[in-house]
């Protein structure tokens, strides 16, 4: 899989300057020195030559993207097998989601026959720290967070939302499986959290023991858990979406922690792979009351201790002459400069029940965002075993490894992930 | 799709360890009566058969059957369920406890799955259970158990009873190996469970083949 996520040179098979074609797509995100193109009825595409086969390029290839009509795919892959590459993504749909599964098992056999890898058929393609060999509409920074995904739009509107590792949409899993992908993942050095959208698995049983070996967190929304979403399952990529009660406990067994919305995966994406986990209770620092004690509300309601402030704490809270009433949720009022911020803190990360902060910006008129995000980030360098999620107005936090919400209800959700 | 026969039923439940209550099965009801005298009114009295998949729909069940109506009642149900084929009529202690219900299903992708909930009519509607993917071991039965909403009722709500888990436990983990030993049980229903502080008793049994 390695050929596949790290090539050395690649051919992209139906390369194209159709506008709104695919083949144009993945021509944009894959153009460079180390990609050829192949497309017999052009000569050049974006001003790259077309060879007419891939077997008439001199150099080694060890991937061939395709994205041909699936009638031509077979007679294609047949070129690669001559070719001798290491590895195909077939990007093209028409096989097993419109109920033409014979093509697509012939395919897979005759490459299985000659140990070539096969992702897809029927997805958006791959995305690596090397490679965008996707027609994604526009590729993701760099980041920890691998993302599988059973389907290409939900990987589209995610793109710009964190950093990535490895984006695959892995579409029918005709060779390479889900499980396939976790395997490789868990000894990824770049990745450190795995997120998965999912509508069907075909083997559960081998999923759970695939998923109880990886020591990485994974993350996992599903589709098709109503009646109707199951419906539109079997339609769209020609899985099962299976029963979901049974789907959550199985996960649960093995340590997966699912979500209910694509915003819940990104934001637990973010904070596994930017913090570390919780030891202890969480300290609520807030400028503005009300936000505080809705943080508090949200804490109780799921089940995260606010742990109270003790003395040495309350001592180092002394100078806030202006703060009455010391408690944890800690408010520092509103017209909070950023050396309140510093002294709260400092003070609460310093008490030792207290793993972790949850720390409130909001914007009163004279609320620096910016410098207290600094003093956030200083205070991560401080203390690195102890998580802060933030619920900000500004500042540059998440360019720091800071997760910042703009609800306090994903602030508390997030932290809540770091004791799972 | 049959409704596994009592002896059968009998022979699954003792190979697996799982208890249930003093239970046979008669077509004579003047035999019926001599067990039943034998194992103390009051009584139940239960339909069983290959096609019976929901007895008490029939008329089939009567609980709480005294010396005094025990023929009346076993006539009644003889004409509830006329032109039915049954194996006979289950003549059964009454337990005293609280009902929960424990089953086993063969999901399509994951297997034998196991559920635990509080029994009685009310539980496909309230869906208060937790399932589990099989095998489980004993500690993972205790956390199946714990996780009901419900569970504040086994662990005596003021000043109930609190019932014995551990034994409920034992029973969820041997229904754990019966559904991977037994491959042609398609389904296990086993509602209620009566449990106490001392005993956890199977006194309605469904095994479907």
């Amino acid at each position: 899989m390695n050929y596949i996520f790290n090539p050395k040179k690649v051919a992209l098979i139906g390369a194209s300057e159709k506008p709104n074609s695919v083949g144009l797509g993945l021509a944009k995100n894959m153009i460079s020195d180390n990609v050829f193109f192949v497309n017999p009825n052009r000569e050049s595409v974006l001003g790259v030559k077309c060879y007419d086969k891939i077997t008439e390029i001199k150099d080694e290839v060890d991937l061939a993207v395709i994205a041909v009509p699936a009638v031509i795919v077979k007679s294609v892959i047949e070129d690669c097998i001559s070719k001798k590459v290491k590895g195909v993504v077939i990007i093209s749909g028409g096989f097993k989601e419109v109920g033409n599964g014979k093509d697509e098992e012939e395919i897979r056999d005759l490459l299985r026959k000659n140990k070539i890898s096969l992702i897809g058929p029927n997805c958006l393609g791959i995305i690596s720290e090397n490679i965008n060999a996707s027609f994604s509409y526009e590729s993701p920074q760099k980041g920890s967070v691998a993302f599988l995904s059973q389907s290409g739009a939900i990987i589209n509107s995610v793109i710009d939302r964190i950093g990535f590792s490895k984006i695959v949409s892995y579409g029918n899993e005709a060779d390479l499986e889900l499980v396939d992908f976790l395997e490789y993942l868990n000894k990824d050095k770049q990745t450190k959290v795995i997120a998965i959208y999912l509508e069907g698995i075909k083997d559960g049983r081998r999923f759970m023991e695939v998923v109880r070996k990886i020591k990485k967190p994974i993350i996992l929304i599903k589709a098709g858990r109503s009646e109707l979403g199951s419906k539109a399952v079997g339609t769209h990529t020609g899985s099962l979406s299976g029963n979901y009660d049974v789907f959550v406990s199985a996960m649960k067994q093995v340590g997966v922690i699912i979500v209910d919305s694509i915003e819940e995966l990104i934001d637990t994406a973010k904070v596994l792979s930017m913090l570390p986990r919780c030891k202890g209770g969480i300290g609520i620092i807030t400028n503005g009351g009300g936000l505080g004690v809705l943080t508090a509300d949200y804490c109780f309601q799921f089940g995260v201790d606010v742990p109270k402030l003790d003395k040495e704490t309350l001592l180092k809270l002394k100078e806030l002459k202006e703060i009455k009433n010391k408690i944890n949720p800690l408010d520092i009022i509103g017209d909070a400069l950023p050396q309140r911020y510093e002294i709260a803190l400092e003070a609460l990360l310093s008490q030792e029940n207290i793993g972790g902060l949850i720390v409130i910006s909001a914007p009163q008129i004279m609320t620096d965002h910016k410098e207290n995000a600094k003093i956030v980030i200083e205070m991560r360098k401080k203390y690195p075993l102890k998580p802060i999620v933030c619920s900000f107005h500004g500042g540059e936090l998440e360019e720091n490894n800071v997760p910042n919400y703009s609800d306090v209800l994903r602030a508390v959700k997030s932290i809540k992930k770091l004791y799972e | 799709m049959n409704v596994l026969s009592f002896r059968e039923t009998e022979i699954i439940l003792s190979k697996y360890k799982i208890p249930f209550c003093k239970t046979e099965i008669f077509n004579s009801k003047e035999k019926a009566f001599l067990f039943a005298k034998k194992v103390g009114f009051p009584v139940a009295l239960k339909i069983h058969g290959q096609k019976v998949f929901h007895k008490s729909e029939l008329g089939g069940v009567k609980i709480n059957v005294n010396e005094d109506n025990f023929y009346s009642v076993w006539d009644q149900i003889i004409k509830n369920v006329e032109g039915k084929i049954i194996e006979g009529i289950l003549v059964q202690e009454m337990v005293c406890g609280k009902e929960v219900a424990l089953g086993m299903n063969r999901d399509d992708q994951f297997g034998p799955t196991i559920m635990f909930g509080l029994g009685g009519i009310f539980i496909e509607i309230i869906k208060d259970v937790s399932l589990r993917v099989v095998p489980i071991d004993k500690n993972e039965a205790i956390k199946m158990i714990k996780e009901i909403k419900g569970f504040k009722i086994l662990d005596g709500l003021r000043g109930g009873e609190k019932v014995d888990i551990n034994k409920l436990a034992d029973m969820l983990v041997n229904i754990s190996n019966l559904s991977l030993k037994e491959e042609n049980i398609k389904s296990i229903d086993f509602n209620p469970v009566i449990i106490n502080k001392s005993n956890a008793l199977v006194t309605d049994f469904r095994i479907i083949v």
